[in-house]
């Protein structure tokens, strides 16, 4: 197994590793060299994603392939990365995001604080090792790798608000990273193994007992994850440090509670499928559940946010629930459109993270008090005098403001944009057309999902609505933010991939739709894994 | 061919954006132009669609799940088709005078281009959720049309209820949509309007009728949706002509018509589409006669006349719906004219309050005919076109379709709405042309320029003709649409003035007469009369919008929020724990599990005392922490060491090293760190104040902990008393030598089997001293904690005391003795921590535990000698051995790709090296080389951004006291 292409699949963790390791020396007065460093190895990142997911698609299949063993010890007995089309897709997704994220740091934040780029390049380090790798316990140092870059990224920029958000974000996370260690343990003692594939074979066959403590294990964990995952009521640190953390890093960070979904879904179909014996569908009613809680307390605080920043996290935690709840529901159908929801959601919503501290740029934070309370308690300028002349825009502001509108359509699931092509594919998976399989009759879990989809569209509709008007129509000062090019620009990629997304939703949602199909065909998975030959041997 | 309808306006918007903002003519061309070829397109089309002829256009967008981008073109779309286009260009043309020179009319017409495109996208669409994508965006576009002149509030006001209301019910509709898909098997619309009953025998058919009425009458604004149009009039007036009359909230009853052949018929249908029409109907027109701005009288007139389409839609009868599509065209002629002709008299005099305006045929003759022709259409006047519907519309009234209350009551109720129609239309033109001349009007009133008229003038001769020879004109037009809903079942119908001397004849006349009489009546009433009709006007729509807005979308929300979350971090904690108690007991109970047999068998008493006395450390740590950090601290670290022991104990040697040195250097940087804690707040009455409501947290949470503690313990002794499984670890017990070269399972296990996680956990190491040297590098201690502590100010004091001592001698000297053995402790360590390094791959050592001992060489060389004395006289470049550290463990496990192994493949043999003889010589050693590497510069670094702060803090402390003293 000369062949080089095979080490690609270690690609994804080792050059951000070995970047970011060597960016720590550099002087901080550098930061322009670190940042281009950081953007070269991003950007190969990101080619180089691309060209696993293309080889995850082609030959997924094949046993031995897109399976990489680490020092070259056979699974279950070493650790192993496996590369499949979920993977791949989010490897294509941290890298895009992260590339966007690091350009436009580059402008500006990347100057609030000492270590921006290294800790960002050990952070895509952490969620692609996270995303490939087929070991429980390999899973957890991953985890924690981007746990503790994200304590330095989410704390970049000092200040107040940030170290206070930033130090409850750590001491949340670190139990919830214990809870990881003791489920892992309880899993490890009751199969004596760590690998996901081998776990998923071993599960059929466990003694009762045995079974009983993998349950207990696998509870533990899965507190864990939702923790990451955002779900209520485990997300209250969630609105607080994202809306405290630096634009960049909040919007990659719109993929770290996706890292807890991966995982969740993953496992779950992997070890707790259908295969799983006695266990099958374990947890299956409590993300369900709790899925369904998440979204209304998404929603709930997306109507309720006065500052952009919290609106945009609370609509992190919508995206959550949405997702949480479609696994939970767990119909094949919905399975392929809530992926293309995954994608089409953490764009979007690191799009309106970049997005908001430009608009928000040199404006008072009283402005947005003063002006609810107006709304609350009627216009105070209602009988002003009509002006039929409309009032030009500023070039930035109609760019900000175009932009904005894209990021509420998306948000709120309005067509014709990704969000709601995505939103589509989710319900239309859910009720099925009839004659073809999936046509099922209705739950009333079914009907609480696709009523709370529906109000979440709906209240990001109103609450954007809100907000934008009254930032690009009711503004009460007339600064024009100053906002360079560089800014500008990940924000305008990152939409337009979701418009590309919307144009190209039958391919993107063929890819989503095989990506489905194999997760529910665990074996082919797992027997990959296990097959897989040594090298020079 | 069809693509054009979409691709043409939606390209045109786009190009439109980048006209120069005062280029108000040329963009007007431009718009105008698309329009037209729309318009042409469509004309030229009519032969295809003729006689049941259907066009398709298909494109694949998401083929799996059903949706494409599929337009369908029969006569009845071809027939809304030529109604949008036609309006557009005539709208375009009137906007092009309407509009200000120095608005910004490039991005008017860029929208009002997209609007088309997604109306044409409505009319046009073969698939269902293609329909509901361009229904939302008529939504959307419109909501930046109506709020265009943002900076006026009811502007804002108006397009955030149109947005509100309309994209709720398309969400609505959205629903209704899919199921109605799900039902059929297909959201193609021609699959779907021959499944008309499968839908209407479905046990879904009620869920999807709510859903897709929601949406229509919402759009159409139907009673009681109907309180945004009147609202989204503060729009410029050619969007108000466009959008509010004509077109867009056409889409609600083009929606039901489109629909009608599959839903239409059932009681359902009947009762609720029947009795939103009617109300609307009546209500609508009743609001009408008290408007006193015309554009707000022409929204309720349009409101009514579009309850009047909804009550023939809902009437299920073949001839019902053709007297509907009819009266679609009709009302948006006449009632395009009379917004325009409204628009004018704004834009002329520059008011609309009806009370104001007055005697205006003196200066605006041409418009006040205009007006006159196009308001007698719309009060049903014989020989205009509003006639022929509504006498086609009494004629269905009459007729019996269900026996039930609402069709008896529908006859009444058509003529009373007729007469309300003859009055509001009567006023709209006695007010305005008629009576005294205004007076102090804003401008001088006189005639628009000669092409802002053209478009009405267009409008009104086509409500004439149509209005006198309609079989001819109208005719052959209306049967195409007419064919393509109903089909087979096209009734025989004869569009004619005369009918001869019947029924709804007589109810025109009444309506007529009625409605003459009533405007006379209340004529002096209304020329002074506040806006809205009486009692009505009380219960304003925006306000209860509005105020339904706020509360539910602000204030429950915010108290809602502030219910189910916290921004604290203790309840955020709690909920952690006991969620995560409940995640393990669960399974626990669900699959009843026994306890196993506690056996107590051969404790050993002096192994036992090490865990009590370690059990009391840690529940001392917990009791202290909260007052005596230092003493917790110390106590932590007695729990810590119990651990050691034990592990040594167990006979786990290399954790035992690993632990003890660990607990070293943590204890002693938390050490370091304490000092810049802010000092403890003194609470000298706690325990008085405790109220029942703090005992009873503290105990819930005293119980969770226990709980916590317990379930741990718990299942900690259930694993360990459980037969072991077959595990992997036998598996590197057989190979650690044979393949991985060393004898040391556990180091073999750290830089070859498991070598990866290393590799991660020592990434992570290095996270976290940057981080903690990031965020320290910007800490900034509190005021109470820069002054010296305690002891050195004694100490400085005694100096002060003594004449022969300098300040600081006693600071200098304190402790001198042990400083100069730590100094020279510093080469034992280094011996200490090469020996641990080399011996690890065979016994206790490693690379971890040689970078922690070597780092506490350096931590006592900075405790002795202080920050500055070290690094005069070291070179300390704790972030290069840390890089290096990574980068070399990576480069080794590199290095067996050129072997053609995969990454981090080991390769083991001995080397041999003057005096120390034979060691092992592993691959492996060169990633515990960066192990080490990393760890002592990871933990130098923390140690360094600690150090740094006692340099730090004194000119902090400098400045501090300086601007207190200016302060005071």
């Amino acid at each position: 197994m000369t062949n080089w292409m095979h080490h690609l699949l270690i690609l994804p963790i080792l050059i951000p590793l070995m970047v970011g390791a060597a960016m720590i020396p550099i002087d901080e007065r550098n930061r322009m060299m670190k940042g281009v460093m950081g953007f070269v190895s991003t950007l190969a990142l990101f080619v180089l994603s691309m060209v696993l997911m293309r080889i995850a698609s082609v030959d997924g299949a094949a046993a031995g392939s897109g399976v990489y063993q680490l020092g070259n010890w056979p699974a279950p007995f070493g650790i192993v990365l496996v590369l499949d089309r979920l993977s791949a897709l989010m490897l294509c997704l941290t890298s895009g995001l992260a590339l966007a994220a690091q350009a436009y740091s580059i402008a500006r934040w990347h100057t609030a604080g000492h270590h921006f780029h290294s800790l960002f390049q050990l952070l895509i380090a952490g969620l692609n090792g996270s995303f490939l790798t087929g070991d429980l316990f390999n899973l957890f140092v991953f985890f924690e790798m981007m746990l503790a870059a994200s304590y330095g990224l989410l704390l970049h920029g000092s200040g107040p608000l940030r170290v206070k958000a930033g130090l409850h974000y750590v001491a949340i996370n670190l139990a919830a990273s214990s809870l990881f260690l003791i489920g892992v343990s309880l899993i490890y003692g009751a199969t004596g193994t760590l690998n996901m594939a081998d776990l998923s074979m071993k599960l059929a066959t466990l003694s009762p007992d045995d079974r009983q403590m993998v349950e207990v294990g696998a509870g533990v964990l899965g507190v864990a994850f939702l923790v990451k995952a955002g779900m209520w009521p485990l997300s209250f640190w969630l609105p607080t440090a994202y809306s405290a953390a630096t634009p960049p890093v909040a919007a990659v960070f719109a993929i770290l509670t996706k890292v807890g979904i991966y995982v969740i879904l993953r496992l779950s179909l992997l070890v707790f499928g259908a295969s799983a014996g006695a266990s099958a569908g374990f947890g299956q009613p409590i993300l369900l559940a709790g899925g369904l809680l998440t979204i209304a307390f998404g929603a709930i605080g997306v109507l309720a946010s006065q500052a952009m920043g919290r609106l945009a996290a609370y609509s992190v935690l919508v995206s959550s629930g949405t997702l949480l709840a479609a696994i939970g529901l767990g119909h094949p159908g919905m399975i392929a459109g809530a992926l293309f929801y995954l994608v089409s959601s953490t764009l979007t919503i690191a799009a309106f993270f970049l997005l908001i501290e430009l608009v928000e740029r040199g404006r008072d934070a009283g402005a947005d008090v003063l002006a609810v309370t107006m709304e609350a308690y009627g216009d105070a300028d209602e009988d002003e005098e009509e002006e039929v002349v409309g009032a030009a825009i500023p070039g930035t502001m109609a760019i900000l403001g175009l932009c904005f509108c894209l990021c509420a359509l998306l948000l709120s699931g309005l067509p014709p944009l990704s969000g709601f092509v995505a939103k589509f594919a989710i319900l239309g998976g859910l009720f099925g057309l009839s004659g073809t399989e999936a046509a099922r009759a209705i739950s009333t879990a079914d009907w609480t999902y696709v009523t709370l989809l529906i109000i979440s569209g709906l209240a990001a509709m109103i609450a954007m609505n809100r907000v934008g008007i009254r930032t690009f129509w009711a503004s009460i000062e007339n600064t024009v933010p100053r906002v360079v090019v560089i800014e500008i620009t990940p924000v305008i990629v990152l939409l337009a991939t979701c418009i590309f997304l919307s144009v190209q939703a039958g391919p993107a949602m063929r890819y989503m739709q095989a990506t489905a199909d194999s997760l529910f065909d665990p074996t082919s998975y797992t027997e990959r894994v296990l097959m897989a030959p040594r090298a020079g041997g | 061919m069809l693509s054009v309808f979409i691709l043409a306006p939606f390209a045109g918007s786009l190009l439109a954006i980048f006209f120069p903002p005062d280029q108000r003519g040329a963009t007007a061309w431009f718009a105008g132009a698309i329009a037209l070829l729309c318009f042409l397109v469509a004309a030229g089309l009519y032969p295809f669609v003729t006689s049941g002829g259907v066009l398709r256009y298909d494109l694949a967008w998401l083929p799996e799940l059903g949706l494409n981008f599929t337009l369908r073109m029969d006569g009845f779309a071809w027939l809304f088709t030529v109604l949008v286009t036609a309006i557009g260009v005539l709208v375009v043309l009137y906007a092009r005078y309407y509009m200000a020179a120095e608005d910004p009319v490039p991005r008017f017409l860029a929208l009002f281009l997209a609007f088309m495109g997604s109306m044409l996208g409505v009319v046009l669409s073969g698939n269902l959720i293609l329909l509901a994508v361009f229904w939302e965006l008529t939504s959307i576009v419109s909501f930046l049309l109506i709020g265009y002149w943002h900076h006026n509030a009811h502007a804002r006001d108006g397009a955030r209820m149109a947005l509100t209301m309309t994209g709720t019910g398309g969400l609505c509709m959205l629903v209704g949509l899919l199921l109605m898909g799900r039902i059929v098997g297909s959201y193609d619309l021609d699959v779907v309007l021959t499944s008309g009953d499968l839908i209407r025998n479905s046990p879904l058919y009620m869920p999807v009728l709510i859903l897709i009425l929601l949406g229509a009458l919402t759009k159409s604004a139907q009673f009681p949706f109907h309180f945004w149009l009147p609202h989204a009039m503060s729009a410029p007036t050619p969007v108000s002509a466009y959008l509010h009359s004509a077109t867009m909230v056409k889409a609600g009853v083009f929606l039901l018509a489109r629909l009608w052949p599959v839903m239409a018929g059932t009681e359902a249908w009947f009762w609720t589409v029947g009795l939103a029409g009617l109300s609307t109907l009546l209500l609508g027109a009743y609001f009408a006669i008290f408007q006193q701005d015309l554009k707000g009288l022409l929204a309720y007139s349009t409101i009514s006349h579009l309850g009047l389409i909804t009550v023939l839609l809902s009437l299920g009868s073949p001839l019902a719906a053709v007297a509907a599509v009819f009266h679609i065209v009709n009302h948006a002629t006449f009632k395009a004219s009379l917004f325009m002709a409204a628009g004018i008299i704004d834009h002329e005099t520059g008011t609309r309050d009806m009370r104001k305006l007055g005697g205006l045929i003196r200066y605006m003759p041409g418009t006040a005919v205009l007006a006159m022709v196009a308001s007698a259409a719309m009060a049903g006047v014989p020989l205009l076109n509003g006639f022929i519907s509504k006498e086609m519309f009494f004629a269905e009234a009459i007729e019996t379709h269900q026996a039930n209350i609402l069709d008896t009551m529908t006859p009444y109720g058509a003529t009373l709405a007729g007469m309300f129609a003859v009055t509001y239309s009567l006023r709209f033109i006695h007010s305005v042309f008629y009576g005294k001349a205004p007076e102090d009007l804003p401008k001088v009133p006189h005639e628009p320029p000669r092409w802002m008229r053209a478009p009405i003038e267009f409008l009104v001769l086509a409500c004439l003709v149509v209005g006198i020879i309609p079989a001819i004109t109208i005719g052959p037009f209306l049967h195409t649409a007419v064919v393509a809903i109903l089909g087979a079942s096209t009734p025989q119908y004869s569009l004619a003035v005369w009918h001869g001397w019947n029924l709804p004849l007589i109810m025109s006349f009444v309506a007529l007469a009625g409605g003459v009489g009533l405007y006379f009546l209340m004529r002096n009433y209304l020329a002074t009369s506040i806006e809205g009709p009486p009692i009505f006007r009380l219960l304003h729509g925006q306000r209860i919008f509005e105020r339904v807005l706020v509360t539910l979308s602000w204030k429950w929300a915010r108290s809602l929020e502030q219910r189910l979350g916290t921004r604290r971090l203790q309840p955020q904690m709690r909920f952690l724990v006991f969620i995560a108690i409940a995640a393990a007991a669960l399974p626990l109970l669900l699959s009843h599990y026994e306890m196993p047999p506690l056996l107590v068998r051969s404790i050993d008493p002096a192994f036992a005392l090490l865990w009590a006395v370690g059990i009391a450390c840690a529940i001392g740590a917990a009791l202290l922490a909260k007052f005596h950090r230092l003493a917790a601290l110390v106590l932590l670290g007695g729990a810590g060491l119990t651990t050691c022991l034990t592990f040594v104990w167990l006979s786990a040697p290399d954790l035992a090293v690993t632990q003890l040195l660990v607990e070293i250097v943590t204890t002693v940087l938390i050490l370091l760190g304490l000092r810049w804690l802010p000092k403890r707040i003194e609470d000298t009455q706690e325990s008085e104040l405790l109220s029942l409501q703090v005992r009873f947290r503290r105990l819930r949470d005293f119980l969770l902990a226990i709980t916590a503690g317990g379930g741990v313990a718990l299942i900690a002794y259930t694993m360990m008393t459980r037969p072991l499984p077959e595990t992997i670890a036998s598996y590197f017990l057989e190979r650690a030598y044979k393949e991985g070269g060393g004898t040391n399972v556990v180091n073999v296990i750290l830089v070859d089997f498991r070598g990866f996680d290393t590799l991660g956990e020592i990434g992570v190491l290095a996270i976290v001293a940057l981080t903690v040297f990031a965020l320290l590098l910007r800490f900034r201690p509190q005021a109470d904690s820069l002054e010296a502590p305690e002891q050195q100010r004694v100490q400085n004091a005694f100096d002060d005391d003594h004449p022969d001592r300098n300040e600081g001698d006693s600071v200098a000297e304190y402790l001198f003795v042990p400083s100069v053995i730590m100094r020279w402790m510093f080469p034992v360590i280094g011996m200490l921590a090469a020996y641990l390094f080399l011996r690890g791959h065979d016994l206790p050592g490693g690379g971890f535990a040689a970078g922690i001992a070597m780092s506490i060489g350096f931590i006592l060389q900075y405790m002795s000698g202080g920050t500055r004395w070290v690094e005069e006289r070291l070179r300390i470049h704790p972030l290069r051995w840390m890089s290096i550290g990574l980068l070399v463990a990576a480069a080794t496990g590199i290095g067996s790709w050129l072997f053609g192994y995969p990454f981090l493949t080991s390769h083991a043999q001995y080397a041999t090296l003057p005096i120390v003889g034979k060691f092992p010589l592993a691959s492996a050693l060169f990633f515990d080389l960066g192990v080490f590497s990393l760890v002592l510069g990871a933990t130098v670094l923390i140690l360094i951004a600690l150090a740094h702060q006692s340099i730090r803090a004194p000119r902090a402390h400098a400045r501090a006291m300086r601007s207190g003293k200016e302060a005071s």
